[in-house]
């Protein structure tokens, strides 16, 4: 089997939620040795939310992951944490300060049992501030970085997407400046200590807008689908309920050809449309138009036709587009694997023993040599055997006593 | 160019050749940002990123668009004809002194320069080469043609963005250019690890815009949903079926978000809620517990409640109260609210950098890394052809009659 781009490095992965776990487990797609450390007395409320056990989440957020289960906050996990920071390349979380210093894992700490060990902190607003300490989460923070204020419908003030925004930026971010400092450690010899914050990695996706504001003192408005330099550029209403195909048409070119699809009926040639700026100023009546047009067609045919005339559409995906879409499919981009559910009234403590089946997605980089992986979802706990015994090099009569204690569960 | 601390930058020492348009240009500012030598290759007339709003003063200028000013900062800029074959063999040279090619032409354009991975590869094995299109280099829409309201469309993002009752909608940041140039960024940076340890060798790297869209609202898995349960996701309109409380709620200035994530933070909310309001219902036993599955049940109950107290209070009242309490409840900001906020300009997320045509702005600096060894943004966007003369007459060897050649034969 290929390699991963990060064979070779070994990562400890501690804290619950989504920015974090995901971080994991694209580390682990790209062939980092990824432990995450978890506990059956306080299992990632993740695995609990509706849904999710069901096979539509948890899978692609720990997939591939050595699970150990070793409970931080138990005194006797204190030297097993610091044995592995002592075996391991990168060492990522997201729990607060305070947290981090009540079990004995500061960074500090950490640092001195393993001083090239590299540290990413994921925190909500950054250490320091006014705010350090505070709670942001991703799915409130779309709203808290501007983006809820600029999306939408222009008579409404504000409007949500229904995800945790900013956590996917925070990982990502994570994820590059591990590497970067992996890269930094091999030049240099020396490891870094990076912060993260869930609120500044969505802050960042609104850059052009906060120059705006400076510049020109001008605030965003919501404009639905429609792009303040091209038109048309809508979605359009096609056969079936709830069904659409976006258009969006840049170049004169571009109009051309859309005319063409429709078969070029006289309105088409009303000076009304003639120019980018006509459009601009006729918006409305022209998309009243275009939309005659497409309500008769299928959205798929709406947007094959008009790709094929040199036309940028495409259907507004559901579910069941994704999963059929003959472009991912031929690119392999889902893959079945296996996963466990938890029981949701014994929290983590009884796992089915029997795997079931769910789909994930493959990490979308197209590495020529080095493709990323896919595999299973396996249970908690699952490679204590291998990372107590084998990596940490403990004897089985001390991991039955940390067992029995306690600190292992 | 390096500083004394120049070791100390993460990516110290990698040049990236950048060739990219709006699918991209991101990409290249955080590989810039992080300290590695960007240097967009432009045509005579600038990259399309120079040419779109909005610009200072709203004066439409090549040096003045802000979208140009925020996507390059830290980078360098030459001009280069690539379809003049005399370019063509400039940027082979160039090819050789670097380690990274990012390009967002469309399938096959690079090949007819003479220019693709093959090509490139074979004068520098060591090159790693990253191409972003609409749909990736494979497939049945590998031509198709894409632009971000089709990349969000077909991405499943707009299905889960907006109100249930009207259409879906994209969001209003030009949103699919910020995953693919992360996840790009993030297998360059892979590569280069895997190159420098393990092989040796440099890698061509396939970027798709449309398929990093789909996990950025992964914990929504639609196509698992369809596929064992034959249900597509629905709008929620600005309130999530995630968990109850999960939106946004009205304030007397405006608009803030409130969730809770474990019992102890609804406790605290329901208890915030009687204090204020008075309602004793809100304190139920059966409102309880971290998911709600009773909150759920009475669920617009509970919205109301909620907006009780917020209505009470303004936005940022709403906010800082309710994190004193330790919930995660975050004010909606308008771009202007963010310029204001203590917090950002307390920790150093600005950074004001001096540009020769529009002056200083204030940047957010450091992208979201807070870390001792990352290196600060230092330097505005280029002006277009600002490096020329370094580049071409300081390391490629051009005298300066060269460019006024090349410069006249449409070249550079």
């Amino acid at each position: 089997m290929a390699k991963g781009v990060l064979e070779g490095v070994r990562v400890i992965e501690l804290g619950p939620l989504i920015a974090l776990p995901l971080t994991g487990r694209i580390l682990a797609a790209l062939g980092a040795e990824v432990i995450k450390v978890e506990s059956n007395r306080v299992p990632d409320v993740m695995n609990y939310l509706p849904g999710w056990g069901m096979g539509s989440g948890r899978p692609e957020y720990d997939a591939l992951k050595r699970k150990i289960t070793l409970d931080v906050a138990h005194p006797e996990a204190l030297p097993v944490m610091h044995k592995l920071f002592a075996k391991s390349d990168a060492f990522v979380t997201n729990f607060r300060e305070h947290i981090l210093k009540r079990w004995g894992i500061g960074f500090p700490e950490v640092r001195a049992t393993n001083p090239e060990i590299i540290i990413m902190w994921q925190t909500g607003v950054g250490g320091d501030g006014p705010y350090a300490g505070y709670k942001f989460f991703g799915y409130p923070s779309q709203h808290a970085c501007g983006i809820s204020l600029m999306t939408g419908y222009p008579e409404d003030e504000v409007t949500a997407a229904e995800t945790s925004y900013s956590d996917y930026h925070t990982a990502l971010f994570q994820l590059m400046a591990l590497v970067a400092a992996l890269l930094r450690r091999k030049r240099t010899g020396k490891p870094s200590t990076i912060e993260t914050s869930i609120w500044k990695a969505g802050l960042v996706t609104v850059g052009p807008d906060m120059l705006d504001f400076q510049a020109n003192k001008r605030l965003p408005t919501r404009m639905g689908n429609r792009d303040p330099y091209a038109s048309p550029h809508n979605i359009y209403p096609c056969k079936g309920e709830d069904r659409w195909c976006a258009i969006s048409v840049f170049t004169e070119k571009e109009w051309e050809a859309l005319c063409d699809v429709l078969g070029n009926p006289p309105w088409t040639k009303d000076s009304k449309f003639s120019t980018l700026l006509d459009r601009k100023r006729n918006e409305d009546e022209l998309d009243d138009l275009i939309g005659k047009w497409t309500i008769s067609y299928e959205a798929e045919e709406v947007m094959e036709r008009m790709q094929k005339a040199g036309v940028p559409a495409g259907v507004v995906a559901k579910g069941q587009d994704l999963y059929e879409s003959p472009q991912l499919r031929a690119r392999d981009f889902y893959q079945e694997t296996e996963y466990y559910i938890p029981d949701f009234f014994k929290p983590g403590i009884e796992w089915e023993t029997a795997p079931q089946t769910t789909i994930i997605g493959r990490v979308p980089i197209g590495f020529s040599e080095t493709p990323a992986k896919v595999g299973r979802y396996g249970r908690v706990g699952e490679d204590n055997e291998y990372v107590y015994r084998e990596i940490l090099e403990m004897s089985e009569e001390e991991v039955k006593r940390l067992t029995e204690v306690g600190a292992i569960r | 160019m390096a500083k004394e601390a120049g070791e100390e930058r993460l990516l110290e020492g990698y040049r990236v050749l950048d060739l990219t348009d709006e699918k991209g240009v991101y990409c290249t500012k955080l590989l810039a940002d992080l300290g590695a030598d960007v240097v967009i290759v432009e045509p005579s007339s600038g990259s399309r990123g120079r040419h779109r709003g909005p610009f200072f003063h709203d004066e439409p200028h090549v040096e003045k668009s802000l979208y140009f000013l925020y996507f390059n900062t830290s980078k360098r800029s030459i001009t280069l004809n690539l379809e003049h074959p005399d370019g063509q063999a400039i940027f082979k040279r160039l090819a050789k002194t670097a380690d990274v090619v990012v390009e967002t032409f469309p399938v096959g354009y690079m090949k007819t320069l003479g220019l693709d991975y093959d090509a490139l590869s074979g004068i520098n094995p060591k090159l790693v080469m990253t191409s972003i299109t609409p749909f990736g280099q494979t497939g049945p829409y590998k031509d198709y043609k894409g632009s971000d309201l089709v990349a969000m469309a077909m991405g499943g993002y707009m299905q889960i963005t907006g109100d249930p009752e009207k259409y879906p909608v994209r969001l209003g940041n030009e949103h699919s250019h910020y995953p693919t140039s992360q996840y790009a960024a993030l297998g360059i940076l892979g590569a280069l690890y895997y190159r420098d340890i393990t092989s040796g060798r440099g890698q061509y790297i396939d970027m798709s815009l449309f398929e990093p869209i789909i996990p950025y609202h992964l914990e929504q898995h639609q196509a698992a949903m369809w596929k064992f349960q034959r249900q597509n996701p629905i709008r929620v309109g600005l309130h999530s079926y995630i968990g109850i409380p999960l939106g946004v709620y009205p304030c007397k200035d405006g608009w803030a978000a409130a969730l809770t994530t474990t019992d102890k933070e609804w406790d605290g909310l329901a208890q915030w809620i009687y204090e204020v309001t008075g309602e004793k219902a809100v304190l139920d036993e059966e409102l309880k517990g971290v998911w709600g599955e009773g909150r759920r049940k009475r669920r617009d109950e509970v919205i109301a409640y909620i907006m009780r107290l917020s209505s009470s209070m303004t936005k940022q009242e709403f906010f800082h109260q309710a994190q004193k309490r330790d919930m995660g409840f975050e004010p909606v900001n308008t771009p202007e609210d963010i310029l204001n906020d203590p917090h950002l300009a307390a920790s150093g997320f600005w950074v004001e950098l001096d540009h020769p045509v529009v002056g200083k702005l204030r940047y957010p600096r450091q992208g979201p890394f807070c870390g001792e060894d990352i290196p600060e943004i230092e330097k505005a966007a280029p002006l277009l052809g600002e490096h020329n003369k370094e580049i071409y007459c300081g390391e490629l060897g051009f005298t300066k009659n060269d460019l006024v050649v090349l410069r006249s034969g449409g070249i550079i």
